[in-house]
Parts: structure tokens; sequence; C-alpha cells
């Protein structure tokens, strides 16, 4: 027997969905869960949330597979859902929060002397990015997606998703002054 | 602010916004050939580049955390269970797509349909009964998915023993410890070596509490609920 592909495998899946059959999505859950949970921890620390809103993504696969079109990828389609699901969740979780922007950030003390305090560093100004910003640097270099499938993904245009990108790496470069000289060293030690 | 290598404004715009899809290897053929041809003679994109890279890297370094997927799979059912009144029950195998979304057209006289709307209103009372039933249940059996050691209580209702097992004890052994007493692992071990561990059948936590305590190879085992509803069975 021929061997399918993830992509064929996920589109029989998600008809079978579409037709009613909840072992079909249970498949399809099981098989997204450990990426989105991965991908949406990097946001927020509770794994309620994270398991809130991996739910509230597959309760629309359930309801809307019969109207996926298949023009674009299955996994685009429903990280795509994770993505507007995640960003509303996180959007109403930030107002109770009382995030500070870029420009209101003191000047920078701490050293980058070792990787973690580096590491920290690096979260804390991706932290500070605004959340469609942070979103699309995400989907790019933790998730993997070239420019097209975010332009998918987020239902925007190749050009929103250039800029967002553009203004991602600046507001990084601002805040982190000093990464050159730790990523050249990092980079020197193979890591 | 200190002007180092890679952290100046792109000098190379063009090349600048190419470097990202570059980095994470999704950047076309043709377009990584001319990255490539360019980065060769500009050293000020090169050191872009290794920025770049580094953020790549340090956002795609594995965790170590893992979620077990099971209790919130379980949840996501109990919610469909939910919807699966107000919606008509999906289509079996044989029945197409578009026959399961639309919603069947059924010639009905008149007369009868005083009747079918006290039947109706019947069926969809016990349906709602069955299904808040079917939602309790499951929120009752439901097992939190984690809980942390320095937190007394679970975090959902349910209760877990938290167990430390002999640094000698074999996976096999481990197994049959648990088949023995019904109950899973749910997470751990923790840097301490302590597993959570949930009922996997009807039997008291008490007497599974009871059996772990017994055994010579579980080192420590207690309810996490602080006030359990009945008296321990300790040996």
């Amino acid at each position: 027997m021929a061997k399918h592909s993830a992509k064929e495998h996920d589109t029989e899946l998600l008809v079978a969905v579409a037709a009613g059959s909840r072992r079909a999505l249970e498949e399809l859950y099981l098989g997204y869960h450990r990426r989105l949970a991965r991908f949406l921890s990097r946001f927020t620390p509770r794994y309620e949330n994270v398991e809130e809103i991996i739910n509230d993504t597959f309760m629309i696969v359930w309801q809307s597979a019969k109207d996926f079109r298949y023009a674009s990828q299955v996994s685009t389609w429903i990280i795509g859902i994770a993505y507007r699901t995640a960003l509303k969740s996180l959007r109403r979780q930030k107002n109770h929060s009382s995030a500070r922007s870029l420009d209101e950030l003191p000047e920078q003390t701490i050293d980058p002397t070792g990787d973690t305090e580096v590491q920290d560093w690096l979260m804390h100004g991706l932290n500070q990015l605004p959340m469609e910003q942070r979103l699309t640097l995400e989907l790019a270099y933790h998730m993997g997606h070239s420019l097209e499938e975010i332009a998918a993904i987020t239902e925007c245009p190749v050009g929103t998703v250039k800029a967002r990108m553009f203004h991602a790496r600046e507001k990084l470069r601002m805040y982190l002054p000093s990464l050159g000289g730790a990523a050249s060293e990092w980079t020197a030690r193979g890591g | 602010m200190k002007d180092l290598p890679g952290t100046g404004a792109p000098v190379h715009p063009d090349i600048s916004a190419l470097i990202p899809w570059y980095v994470n290897g999704s950047i076309g053929e043709r377009e990584r050939r001319r990255v490539d041809a360019h980065l060769a003679q500009c050293a000020h994109c090169r050191d872009e580049l290794t920025r770049e890279q580094w953020v790549y890297r340090s956002m795609t370094a594995e965790t170590a955390v893992e979620y077990m997927p099971s209790v919130s799979l379980n949840r996501l059912q109990a919610r469909l269970d939910g919807i699966g009144v107000a919606q008509p029950e999906p289509a079996e195998e044989g029945e197409s797509a578009d026959t399961a979304a639309k919603p069947r057209r059924l010639s009905m006289p008149w007369q009868g349909l005083m009747a079918a709307s006290v039947a109706v209103m019947a069926v969809a009372l016990s349906l709602l009964a069955a299904e808040r039933w079917q939602q309790y249940r499951a929120r009752a059996a439901a097992p939190p998915d984690y809980h942390t050691v320095t937190i007394s209580e679970p975090r959902a209702p349910g209760e877990a023993i938290r167990a430390v097992f002999s640094p000698t004890v074999t996976l096999g052994e481990l197994q049959s410890i648990l088949d023995e007493a019904q109950l899973r692992i749910v997470s751990g071990p923790t840097e301490a070596g302590v597993y959570s561990l949930a009922a996997k059948s009807r039997r008291p936590m008490s007497s599974s509490l009871a059996l772990l305590r017994s055994h010579a190879q579980v080192r420590f085992a207690e309810s996490t609920t602080s006030a359990p509803s009945e008296p321990f069975a300790t040996p």
C-alpha cells in the first residue's frame, strides 16, 4: 500500500470530520496537539490557556470542516484558526495586564554574558512586541512557515506580513543592541 | 546604545527582507541564490544574517515540557457532546457530508404538528437532561492534567496521588505497581522524582494509596487532597 503523505492524511481526516467522524477529529487533534501546545506555550505559561485555545480551535474545526474549500493545506487552515483564536485570547489576557510598549522601556542595563541571560532577554524582547508582529515572527521562526503560508494563516496580504516581520525585527534590533556580539560568540561555539 | 555588528539599520533593505526566509529555509531557490551571491560580498549583511540565525535558533530551541493531550481531548469531547443536542447528529458511514449538513425536509399533515411538537419537546428535554448528566460525569471523572508539588490541592476536581519510587525500580515493575493499584501517570517525574498519579478505574483512591504504601519499591505516597473524604488505610 502506498504510503500517504501527512498532507494527504490530514485531508482524509478532515473529509471524515466533515462527515461527522469524531474518531477522525480525535486523530487530527492528537496529531496537532504537540505542535500547537509548544507554539502557544511561548505566549502563555498557563496550560489552561493553551488548552482552551487548542480546544476552541478544534471546536471550530468540527463545526466548519464541511465549509473547508481545500484551496489551502489543511495544516494552514487549522493553524490559521488557532492563530485567530490565540490572538483573541491573548488580547483578552493582555487587557488584564499592564504590558508596556518598547518605547516606554528604560535603557537596558542587563549584560547578556551567559546563554540563559541572553535567552531570557530575547524572550523579554519578544514579549514586548505587538501581538501581530510577535505571532508573525513566531510563525516564521518557531513554526518554520514561509512568507506565503503566514499570509494564508493570518489572512493578510503578503505585504502586511513583510511589514510585520520588518517592524518586529527592527524593534528586536533596538531592544537587543548587543546581541550581535552574543550571537557571534554563540555561533562560534556551534550553538 | 552601541552599534554592534548586525544591530545597525539594514544597509540593503531588499536583502534584509529576505533574510528571515533564508534563515528558516522557506525561501525560493532563485532568491536563495540571490542572497548567497550578495552575502559573499557584503560583510554587513553577513553580520545581520549571524544575528538573525541566533534569534532563529533561540526560538526553535526544544523545551523540556511535554503535554499530555488525553485529558484536554476528554474535555473537548465533553464540549462536543454538549453541542450534539443542539445540532443534528452528524452522518454515519454511507451518508454523504452534504446530506448530513442539510436539514431533512419532512412533510407532515398539520394536524399532527401539535402532537409531534409535544413529542419533540419531550425528547429535547430528555436529551438535555442526559447531556447535562454527561457533562457532569465528564467533569467529575476528568483528572487534573497536571499540578505542581508546591500546591497542596489539585487544580481541578478529582483526587490524585503523588508518589516517589525507589531509584532501582524498573519500568516493568513500575507498570506492574500502577496496574495493580489501578493508577496511571499524569505527570512526572519531577526533578525530585515525584510522579503524579490518577485513578484509571473506580477503585477508591484510598485503596490505591494503601497498596502503594505497602509496596517496597514505593518510597513515598500521599493523596493530593488535604482533607480526604475517607481515612487512609495506612499499613
